[in-house]
């Protein structure tokens, strides 16, 4: 039984795809904490399809794959921006828009070119046959996002919480606004050879949201995350040596189910707690305001009037 | 000529065209809908969450649309009850939501031996319609058609503003389910054509182009449809010369559109914006 367990660990492969899903997962998880609670969840979604083209290219014509991917992150983010700000559709509209249509360029490239590329690859990652270059641009990434988050996260959390304070007490929200923006293009390439570029936004939001959930701290907040990061992330590469490959799938599997025990089971904010709270005869706890400014609050939500 | 004439000539060239079609058509009423109500991207989330509802029909027997549409209604089901009960953001939510769902789907593929192919489940195979599939979509789609225009006073007030629909007596909880299952429901019948991923441009772009052109909600509904209508049939033309991916196509064939009402659109486009700057200031 033990020996059935410990199989994985006799590939390289193996190994390498375990270590290499724990160090993304926790640099995700990192910056989960500041993307949900500026509620920039769907850009993640947004920007991880958008690099596609961008891989799709770096591949044909033999770059770095970070860098082509990168570049088409940014130019969506870009993109994105610009038409929100000039026309009168909605962010969340916008946001579709220019993703999709970025999607289906990658998809069309990679249509006429099948042979430079595999699509499975992008879409679902493949970190069971990484390249020593491609491990090496990753880590490099998350040298980067965590020094930049290391260094700068009070004013980032400032940012996320409250621009206008942010901006009254003299910082750059513009410059961190951008900083915020590339970082999370950043961790979306790196994201996306582990867990597929439908399924980075799970590593960009889930770990931050359960976390949230647990805690009212934000240094506490950013500790569980991340320690539920890395440890999905070793767990589902783990377990995915057992479930034929999809690594993606498992990680992001696991993350959800702490998520939902969670949203069950938390001390002060979980459904359990609420009911025990109701039943105790307490007035119900008010709904928690949001952190974050109204004006800032991007409109990708649906507006629940007379809904469930 | 004859070369241009040529897609013409394939049975299965033609079926794609008037699949896509409808599907462009419905998808397009649909979004003008969404694009007011700001529900753009629950279409996204409703979208991936079908994959596990398909391989568990797959395993039970049912038919995969059934599995389909009630596992993509479970997803916004789920989206809305845990942001009533949690501190949680809604955006936050539909991210974890949709993506544990698609996940879990993802494992259950693998683990599941089948003979569904998941290339065609992500990104359609428009080209390889089955006799059945195309009635099937006709029908489907000629359904959720009817409910949306039939309703179409109802719904629209709803998307407006809720209050004022509650307070004219409308039940707007019914509405919103029934607005959400027609999503559900026309995600379920675009799969065979776009797929998954590019689904959702199926059913933002339409709304956004036709937004930015009428000023008038029955005007919209008619801009969208026609633009999704060319640019279905233009798609699925031009990727019989290109041998390029159908679904890629179409979305792209749309997304040019939008990028030409963008700078070109009378009133809201960027050309008459810049226009009217200088004058205004």
């Amino acid at each position: 039984m033990i020996e059935f367990l410990l199989t994985p660990f006799q590939y390289d492969y193996m190994v390498k795809a375990i270590l290499v899903s724990g160090l993304i997962g926790g640099v995700c998880a990192f910056l989960s904490c500041f993307i949900t609670l500026k509620g920039w969840s769907l850009m993640g979604d947004a920007l991880s399809h958008s690099v596609v083209p961008g891989v799709a290219v770096a591949y044909a014509l033999g770059w770095p794959f970070a860098a082509g991917a990168f570049g088409t992150g940014l130019l969506a983010a870009v993109g994105m921006a610009f038409v929100k700000t000039r026309t009168r559709l909605r962010e969340d509209a916008v946001i579709g828009v220019v993703f999709t249509a970025f999607f289906a360029l990658g998809l069309f490239l990679i249509s006429l070119n099948p042979s430079s590329v595999d699509l499975r690859t992008i879409i679902f990652g493949n970190i069971l046959a990484i390249a020593d270059p491609d491990i090496l641009q990753i880590a490099i990434i998350s040298g980067i996002t965590l020094a930049v988050l290391g260094l700068k996260w009070r004013d980032l959390l400032l940012f996320c919480f409250d621009v206008n304070q942010a901006r009254a007490l003299g910082l750059n929200v513009t410059a961190l606004h951008y900083t915020l923006l590339t970082l999370l293009a950043a961790t979306a390439v790196a994201a996306l050879q582990t867990v597929g570029a439908c399924l980075v936004v799970a590593m960009l939001v889930t770990p931050g949201a359960t976390a949230y959930l647990l805690t009212d701290r934000f240094g506490r907040m950013i500790g569980l995350a991340v320690g539920m990061g890395v440890g999905t992330s070793l767990a589902g590469a783990y377990a995915s040596y057992f479930f034929d490959g999809s690594t993606g799938g498992c990680i992001v599997t696991l993350q959800s189910l702490l998520f939902v025990l969670a949203l069950v089971f938390a001390p002060k904010h979980g459904l359990r707690a609420a009911r025990a709270r109701l039943k105790g005869g307490a007035r119900p706890p008010d709904a928690p305001a949001s952190p974050e400014n109204g004006e800032t609050r991007p409109e990708t939500g649906f507006q629940r009037g007379g809904g469930a | 000529m004859n070369a241009l004439l040529e897609p013409f000539r394939y049975g299965f060239m033609v079926d794609a065209m008037i699949a896509g079609a409808a599907v462009g058509a419905v998808c397009a009423v649909l979004s003008c809908y969404l694009v007011l109500k700001g529900w753009s991207l629950m279409g996204d989330a409703i979208s991936h969450a079908v994959l596990p509802g398909i391989v568990i029909a797959y395993v039970i027997g049912l038919p995969l649309a059934v599995g389909a549409f009630l596992s993509g209604l479970f997803c916004a089901v789920a989206t809305g009850f845990i942001k009533a009960n949690s501190r949680v953001k809604e955006d936050t939510v539909m991210g974890v939501v949709f993506t544990g769902l698609f996940a879990f789907g993802l494992v259950l593929f693998t683990k599941v031996k089948s003979d569904l192919h998941l290339d065609h489940i992500l990104f359609g195979n428009i080209l390889g319609l089955e006799p059945g599939d195309l009635r099937n979509m006709l029908v489907a789609g000629g359904v959720t058609l009817a409910i949306i225009l039939g309703l179409r006073r109802d719904l629209l007030l709803f998307c407006f503003d809720p209050a004022q629909a509650r307070a004219i007596g409308l039940r707007t909880k019914l509405l919103y389910y029934l607005l959400l299952s027609l999503l559900a429901m026309t995600i379920v019948v675009s799969l065979k054509a776009v797929g998954i991923i590019l689904v959702v441009a199926m059913l933002v772009t339409p709304g956004c182009i036709a937004y930015l052109l009428a000023d008038r909600f029955d005007r919209m509904l008619a801009v969208a449809v026609t633009s999704a209508v060319g640019s279905s049939l233009a798609g699925v033309y031009v990727s019989f010369f290109l041998n390029a991916s159908t679904a890629a196509c179409i979305v792209l064939a749309q997304a040019l559109v939008f990028g030409v009402v963008l700078a070109f659109a009378p009133k809201h486009g960027l050309l008459a914006l810049r226009r009217r700057l200088p004058g205004a200031s």
